[in-house]
């Protein structure tokens, strides 16, 4: 149970960078787990340079943040008035770039951030002793979802990307200027990823492939918790972190086909989703 | 599909060819018909190999999860198909008959990338026979692969050589007439460390498995389980974990509560350094000790010493051999010459196998597949980087040692890749199931 | 003349694609084209077409077709091997039966839901048919490794034994089934059937309001495309004499995905032409250009560029540049009028009979009675008693939020009231679907336009009509929309009344917003209704529109039953015979136009509703 949330912090943190991008800009990333990778070799190299933890972790999500932004002037821009398959196309194509961009410079072999020192070693928890970089883990993530949550809800560009997922013509006939709020939902959406990858190189070492298996797991935490809704993609990422730490102790082959059990059974009771709105389908 | 011509450019060898045709090399034109009519076409033959050089075809994962291995079966490759066309003096101790080329023909390569998917590995593989006439193809990470590949040779009567492939199916069930493995497997890597770990850790230790959840995976399990039992040893749990877990912390858990004494790891490639990684996070190495009975290439470099230290593997080479056989020596001068890095255990069996099938055609004196299937079925001796090696006739499985390693504390290595101890060179004669105790039933030549 | 130009279009297509499969083999080549690649291309340019008829004509994206790939493929492949099965084609064709059930299984699911989570749903079930291939049924289907062995087909011709083997000869046999499954397919999008799937992707909502039931033509076209995904799987097996188990999975679906598109959507031939830039660019890149590891950073740049400049496919932009060179030949050469015979024939053909003709009865089309419908706190209709006689033009007015057009959408049962009952023509209608009333005879025309609004005026009218002559559903594959008695006259008469006959080849999107209205109109009429419900046809007309289109209200009105939701006041009562008055959800008044003139109460209504 314990080791589902930590499991489902993560997929959370992904999968609300992926949900905000659909949801205002209706746009399906399939790129998302490429930058996921992105911004763990992003962290990487400012590691190897600095040797800082935490200079890794604002490399990577700014870097990410970087990349994001002229994806979206760049590219994406364009596909906002294209069919969704066009979109889903794209930027299916785009991740392949990305992976093997990385894997050009990079090769495969994998590649590791040692956990801070605060950080590293066991902690006894009484009931378990587990690792302590994942428990930070759960710190980590806890706040930055606080941030993303602050900044979606608690500032006027959060007001405006809300106002977007609900009616992305209706802010556009309000005189903002939805073009700039759609590149900064980008970068946001990015760089959610980019965090999420370098947080996650301690627990488990990058290689140019490790975005693919998450993108699928972070699909369906988004769809689980409702497409578009940031609140959604928290709770589908705990729940489908607890689907898959609970079933891997009764049967581990069976997980991954639970979670898609799952995420079926919820679209069939639930169609938008446990916290979807109408708005988009 | 690299299609590189060596040693001379494509326009040089027309143009080379066309002056030759001019009159000066005659009697090859009157020895190729006679040569040809030896024997009936089948498979590639005699399209493949009537011209003045022969074409090999290496499908290996190059992007996906096992690309880092990929390449380096890549490096053997090129390396040893240099070493045939230059008459390199490794490949003459490796097979005496051997001068430049093989039959005096040069060889050619082409390489693709199956990305690890037996689908594509298969599709590669079928191009370079129907387009390059391929006369030997080449290449796997995973046993799927091999399998898939044996399958291909078997139907179209190529010879084909795994790379990596640990399933225990590829020289058993699924084996073929058509194909021959050089590298170790589940049975022999788990004979042979079994009494090491008996030896070292003791009797009656508890053990937890950390097996992937496929063919290799549970093959792998069942031999150590079985070996195992000499020792008084039992299984405390047995954790199957899916193809590609990215997160193995529910496992390690149990893992952790099992009691256990001895954790044997399983998976292999990206599986094995992030189960291997995590273990260490969960505390477990350390507790408990850590067995990798069949060892993924770059292990050691990608997880870090600290955690391999005292780790004991079972694997197909190791470069510090050199110490012990003359021929590894040779093998890894020419690779860091080239590379400027050691050799992983792929890129020797890469090498090997192209060695091994060059001697078998020279022996056959002819490029007709049976006849090279039974050079290699008579089961000569070879000198190998490993020492005296040779094919079982039975199921086309070579003979040949297991090596078993130690993970060296940092503190002793006395260079940046001296990960291991070379604990053991298990003989392979002693390691080997009775040729048809995996069911292998081996086809047809033609 | 005009049959055999009728014969060439029809049979055209198919002898080129026939003729194209033969002389592959001695072009292609010259290309750096291996057999095996074309036979690769051809089986996935199969599997593509039952994708295209389900992505590219309905617009059902698909990210699971895998399953149904893998399902066929190892059910034919463990037939032919592991059960000893000797007939090949009859492993193929039960294979493919076996994904067609699997389809029809699995639509019962996936198809519960529209757009990107009918996507999601599809990627699921797939994943889940991956695992479940991968590990619980391994001892069937091999697991990881696959099922290696399965052989290659043999025909016995009696005179002489034909055996396919890898190469050229199988080349032959995939190519037969290629072909095969393209003239199905053909077939399929030429009959009504295929005509329904193009309204289905077009405008669903509007497709089910003229009587189709879409829920079924969805299901069948996903079950059509689940065959050929069987049987291209099954061809896999055959053609590498191995089924590998990445046949079920998402990079399959992937692929699939990406080569229709490239190729171009609604083309049939998109997945194939995809499918062949996209085996020969990994051979190119691999092989000729030599980029090793770098190949697929290659390949990824490409497809990008792809898809950001080829917005139709590489089918669609040489459509496009077809198009281009043989407009400037032959430019403008649409007949700017409509011919005045082709109109004046339409309006004297006899009006094909209706299946809900009036039969001249008197008394009562229409009763509602004590009909509520509520959201949540707030009641949008209290309560009415409502009656329409046949033969009757009623109006129903009233300020706006009166809830009139709730009202409406309760008669169509587009929503089900919270109580009350509807009877229409002697049977209760209540809780029905808006299909089936239509296809009782109950139909309407939108306030807001809802038209197919990619397809010619024609093709709409068509839509429509064929609602009408085959019922809610029907699986006439083999019939030809061109040829079915009854469709195109309804279509002339329809066009005529609604004075479109002269437009009946341009497409929506191109139509003045005055002939939108009336083709809102005929769409509604086509069906043949007995009670045609008008939702303010009149709205945002000009003044010379406006009187057009009363005309033409008056004279559809010959032997139908009428309802108008109306605001302008002035046609109103022109044309009514009763008006109803609808004031916060309940009936006001009833009454002729003279009393509902004269009355204080609606005046009140009418002012109240103003000063608000």
């Amino acid at each position: 149970m314990f080791n589902g949330l930590v499991l489902g912090a993560l997929l959370a943190l992904i999968s609300s960078g992926l949900t905000i991008i659909y949801g205002t800009l209706g746009v399906l990333n399939l790129a998302h787990g490429a930058m996921f990778m992105i911004g763990g070799y992003a962290g990487y190299v400012a590691y190897q340079l600095s040797g800082s933890f935490l200079v890794a972790i604002a490399a990577g999500a700014i870097f990410m943040m970087f990349v994001g932004i002229v994806m979206e002037r760049l590219i994406i821009r364009h596909f906002y008035s294209r069919p969704h398959e066009d979109q889903i196309l794209v930027t299916f194509g785009l991740g392949i770039v990305y992976v093997e961009t990385i894997r050009f410079f990079f090769g495969s072999l994998s590649k590791s951030v040692p956990a801070p020192s605060w950080a590293t070693g066991i902690t006894n928890l009484g009931f378990m002793i587990y690792p302590t970089y994942r428990l930070a883990v759960i710190g980590i993530v806890a706040i930055a979802l606080l941030v993303l949550y602050l900044l979606l809800y608690r500032t006027k560009l959060g007001m405006i990307v809300r106002a977007g997922i609900e009616d992305a013509v209706m802010v556009g006939s309000l005189g903002i200027n939805v073009y700039r709020v759609f590149m900064i939902v980008f970068g946001i959406g990015a760089m959610a990823a980019g965090f999420a990858g370098i947080v996650n190189v301690p627990v488990a070492p990058i290689t140019p492939d490790i975005g693919e298996a998450i993108l699928v797991e972070a699909f369906v935490v988004v769809v689980i918790g409702g497409v578009g809704s940031f609140p959604g993609a928290v709770l589908g990422g705990l729940i489908a972190g607890e689907i898959l730490s609970i079933t891997a102790m009764f049967d581990p082959s069976l997980s991954q086909a639970m979670l898609f059990a799952v995420m079926t059974l919820v679209l069939m009771l639930r169609p938008h989703g446990l916290l979807g709105s109408q708005g988009r389908s | 599909m690299t299609v590189f011509d060596k040693p001379r450019t494509r326009r040089a060898f027309l143009q080379a060819g066309s002056v030759l045709a001019g009159g000066a090399l005659l009697p090859s034109g009157l020895i190729l018909p006679a040569f040809a009519a030896e024997h009936p076409a089948l498979g590639t033959y005699p399209a493949g190999s009537s011209g003045d050089s022969v074409f090999v075809g290496i499908s290996v994962p190059r992007t996906g999860t096992y690309a880092a291995s990929g390449e380096d079966l890549i490096k053997g490759y090129v390396l040893a198909i240099e070493h045939l066309n230059a008459g390199h003096d490794l490949m003459h101790k490796i097979s005496p008959n051997l001068k430049k080329g093989v039959l005096g023909k040069t060889v050619k390569y082409g390489i693709a990338d199956s990305q690890a998917k037996p689908n594509t590995a298969v599709q590669a593989l079928s191009k370079f026979i129907s387009e390059n006439k391929a006369v030997m193809m080449t290449g796997s990470v995973s046993s799927a692969e091999a399998v898939a590949n044996n399958k291909l040779a078997q139907r179209e009567k190529v010879i084909y050589l795994p790379g990596i492939s640990g399933s225990n199916d590829t020289t058993g069930k699924d084996c073929v007439r058509y194909s021959f493995r050089e590298c170790f497997y589940a049975e022999t890597a788990a004979k042979a460390i079994a009494p090491v770990l008996i030896k070292n850790i003791g009797k009656n230790k508890k053990i937890a498995f950390l097996t992937p959840d496929y063919t290799y995976g549970h093959t792998v399990r069942q031999s150590m389980e079985e070996h195992l039992k000499a020792g008084g040893w039992t299984v405390a749990t047995n954790q199957v974990s899916p193809l590609g877990t990215t997160d193995f912390s529910s496992y390690l858990l149990n893992v952790a509560n099992s009691g256990a004494d001895v954790v044997i790891n399983i998976n292999f490639g990206r599986d094995a350094v992030l189960s291997i990684k995590q273990a260490k996070d969960f505390g477990i190495i350390g507790k408990m000790t850590l067995v990798v009975p069949y060892n993924t290439p770059f292990l050691a470099k990608e997880v870090g010493a600290d955690i391999m230290a005292g780790v004991f593997a079972a694997t197909d080479y190791w470069w510090t051999l050199e110490e012990k056989f003359p021929l590894a020596k040779m093998f890894n001068d020419a690779f860091r010459g080239k590379y400027k890095s050691n050799p992983e255990w792929g890129a020797n069996a890469a090498y090997m196998q192209v060695a091994m099938w060059a001697d078998a055609v020279e022996r056959a004196k002819t490029f007709y597949p049976p006849e090279v299937i039974k050079a290699y079925e008579a089961g000569y001796k070879v000198q190998s980087t490993v020492g005296e090696v040779w094919f079982r006739g039975a199921d086309h499985q070579l003979v040949r040692p297991v090596i078993v390693t130690r993970g060296k504390k940092p503190a002793d290595m006395k260079g940046p890749d001296d990960y291991y101890d070379v604990v053991d060179v298990v003989p392979g004669e002693g390691l080997m199931q009775a040729p048809d105790a995996f069911g292998c039933k081996l086809g047809d030549y033609t | 003349m005009v049959k055999r130009t009728l014969l060439r279009r029809r049979w055209l297509p198919d002898l080129l694609t026939a003729l194209g499969l033969l002389i592959a083999p001695y072009i292609l080549p010259f290309a750096g084209f291996v057999p095996d690649t074309m036979n690769r291309i051809l089986v996935f340019g199969l599997f593509g077409i039952g994708f295209d008829l389900l992505f590219g004509y309905t617009g059902l994206l698909s990210f699971g077709q895998s399953a149904f790939f893998g399902t066929g493929g190892f059910f034919a492949a463990y037939l032919l091997t592991r059960a000893g099965l000797s007939s090949v084609v009859l492993g193929l064709a039960i294979g493919t039966v076996v994904a067609a059930i699997t389809g029809y299984l699995i639509g019962f699911i996936a198809l519960r839901r529209t757009g990107i989570y009918f996507a999601m749903i599809t990627v699921a079930i797939a994943e889940v048919f991956f695992f479940v291939e991968n590990s619980p049924l391994a001892a069937f289907t091999g697991g990881e490794n696959g099922l290696p062995g399965v052989p290659s087909p043999t025909f016995y011709l009696g005179f002489t034994t034909i055996h396919i083997t890898s190469g050229w000869s199988m080349y032959g046999f995939i190519a037969v089934c290629y072909l095969i499954g393209m003239v199905i397919a053909r077939q399929i999008v030429r009959s009504p059937v295929g005509h329904i799937l193009i309204a289905i992707r077009d405008n669903p909502q509007r497709a089910a309001a003229v009587g189709h039931d879409v829920q079924k033509y969805k299901h069948l076209v996903f079950v059509i495309a689940a065959a050929y995904a069987g049987l291209a799987g099954g061809l896999l097996g055959v053609l590498q004499g191995y089924m590998p188990p990445e046949a079920f999975t998402f990079d399959t679906s992937g692929q699939l995905v990406m080569q229709a598109v490239i190729g171009g959507l609604g083309t049939l031939f998109g997945p194939l032409v995809g499918a062949t830039v996209w085996l020969y660019l990994r051979d190119f890149l691999q092989g000729p250009l030599a980029l090793g590891a770098s190949w697929k950073l290659a390949l990824g740049v490409i497809f990008v560029l792809l898809v950001c400049f080829l917005r139709r496919g590489i089918i669609g932009a040489l459509k496009d540049l077809w198009a281009l060179t043989v407009t400037r030949g032959a430019a403008e050469a649409q007949p700017a009028e409509a011919s005045a015979a082709e109109t004046a024939a339409a309006m004297a053909a006899p009006l094909p009979p209706s299946s809900h003709a009036l039969t001249g009865s008197s008394g009562p089309i229409l009763q509602v009675k004590g009909v509520t419908k509520r959201y949540g706190g707030l009641v949008a209709n209290g309560d009415i008693d409502f009656t329409v006689q046949h033969g009757e033009l009623r109006a129903v007015i009233g300020p706006n939020g009166a809830g009139k057009s709730t009202f409406f959408k309760l008669l169509t049962c587009e929503v089900a009231p919270t109580s009350g009952t509807i009877i229409f023509e002697g049977r209760d209608i209540t809780g029905m679907s808006v299909t089936d009333v239509c296809q009782l005879g109950l139909t309407k025309s939108y306030q807001v336009n809802q038209l197919f609004s990619n397809l010619t005026v024609r093709e709409n009218l068509t839509i429509a009509a064929l609602a009408e002559a085959r019922g809610r559903f029907r699986v006439d594959v083999l019939r030809n929309v061109d040829t079915m008695p009854g469709v195109s006259e309804q279509v002339m008469h329809t066009a005529a009344l609604v004075n479109l006959t002269h437009r009946l080849d341009i497409p929506v999107s191109a139509l003045a917003y005055g002939e939108k209205r009336r083709l809102e109109i005929g769409l509604a009429l086509a069906t043949s209704p007995s009670l045609l419900l008008l939702d303010e046809p009149l709205a945002g007309m000009s003044p010379s529109e406006r009187v057009e289109t009363v005309k033409l209200l008056k004279s559809i009105r010959q032997g139908r039953t009428l309802v108008i939701i109306e605001h302008d006041m002035d046609a109103i009562f022109e044309m009514a015979e009763r008006i109803t008055v609808l004031h916060e959800g309940r009936v006001l008044v009833e009454g002729t136009p003279a009393e509902i003139q004269g009355n204080k109460m609606v005046q009140e209504a009418y002012l109240g509703g103003v000063l608000e």
